[in-house]
């Protein structure tokens, strides 16, 4: 019983997710979204901490903070999304970007773009940015409480936000606090 | 034979103590867990110093009292587990064997929705798998 993987459908995870964003966004607090996205990063954050014991199992100890960010990035990345994070940046000041191309949970969701004119470009591409960021915004609450919840529990407090300026790409801002 | 078995989480709560001998004085060995983290502690943060390999998670003989032995394992997630045992001389891949088994069946109880992390682990599936453990220990190491 404990040697055995168990499978299930990648559907019932997107399935899920968009469910948990609705259910919380217009069923229980509809007239309080930021409450509505604390609850979900706060679920996230407890998935997270389980899932970081999990992965780390059989792995030596991290010696330090950027070891565990590392790990993330490839190791918890992989497990969970099935790709390692195509770029990490940081500022050596204990901000962190981690940069993914291709966000698993972002790939179903489209926003019409506007059509960009040729005088009107820039605004038209400010104005597709802002539309993805506020459609895909919701559903980034839980992947930041995962990270988070990771984090954490390796030992690297810290708080985690997202950006998305074209799906589905987007980047998770990693600020640790001392 | 294995006395007792622990696991304190990473802000040094106790999160699950169990003894496998009808003492009724399980305060000693809360006693014992506790002194013993203090030697982790130094362990882990002398691993350097000392030119012990940090990333080892088994953490070995911590130190032996007049009756017990104890010995320590610290995980990524500052998960520590601590066993105290009267064998004289055991191996070092038995007990290495028995840690790896209890991390797993730390991680299963821990995956639990309904435990809340930093209080005690009440999972009873938890508690017959260490009591598996210990026994089966036991067998083999006499044969």
């Amino acid at each position: 019983m404990s040697g055995a993987t168990w499978e299930v459908a990648e559907s019932c995870v997107d399935s899920l997710n968009m469910e948990l964003v609705a259910t919380y966004y217009k069923r229980l607090h509809p007239t309080k979204p930021e409450l509505a996205a604390r609850r979900i990063e706060a679920i996230g954050y407890q998935v997270g901490l389980q899932l970081a014991e999990r992965y780390t199992r059989d792995r030596p100890r991290f010696s330090d903070h950027l070891e565990s960010i590392k790990f993330i990035c490839k190791d918890f990345w992989a497990e969970v999304f099935k790709k390692q994070v195509d770029n990490l940046k940081t500022n050596h000041k204990g901000v962190f970007v981690l940069q993914d191309n291709r966000f698993r949970w972002l790939t179903r969701i489209s926003v019409d773009a506007l059509p960009l004119a040729g005088a009107q470009n820039e605004s038209a591409v400010a104005a597709n940015a802002v539309r993805a960021s506020q459609a895909a915004g919701q559903y980034l609450y839980f992947p930041c409480g995962l990270i988070r919840g990771a984090l954490t529990n390796l030992g690297v407090p810290c708080g985690v936000s997202a950006e998305v300026t074209t799906l589905p790409a987007c980047a998770f801002v990693v600020r640790i606090k001392v | 034979m294995i006395v007792c078995v622990a696991v304190v989480g990473h802000n040094n709560h106790p999160l699950y103590l169990q003894s496998f001998i009808s003492e009724s004085n399980i305060l000693k060995f809360h006693h014992i867990v506790h002194c013993s983290l203090d030697v982790i502690e130094e362990k882990v943060s002398n691993s350097k110093q000392a030119g012990i390999n940090i990333s080892e998670s088994f953490l070995g003989l911590l130190y032996p009292t007049e009756e017990y032995k104890v010995y320590g394992y610290m995980t990524n997630t500052m998960i520590k587990f601590v066993l105290v045992t009267t064998d004289r001389d055991l191996r070092d891949a038995d007990v290495r064997n028995l840690f790896r088994r209890l991390h797993a069946a730390y991680v299963d109880a821990a995956s639990n929705p309904f435990h809340v992390p930093g209080k005690k682990i009440t999972s009873s599936v938890f508690v017959e798998r260490v009591g598996n453990m210990v026994k089966s220990f036991g067998a083999g190491a006499s044969v």
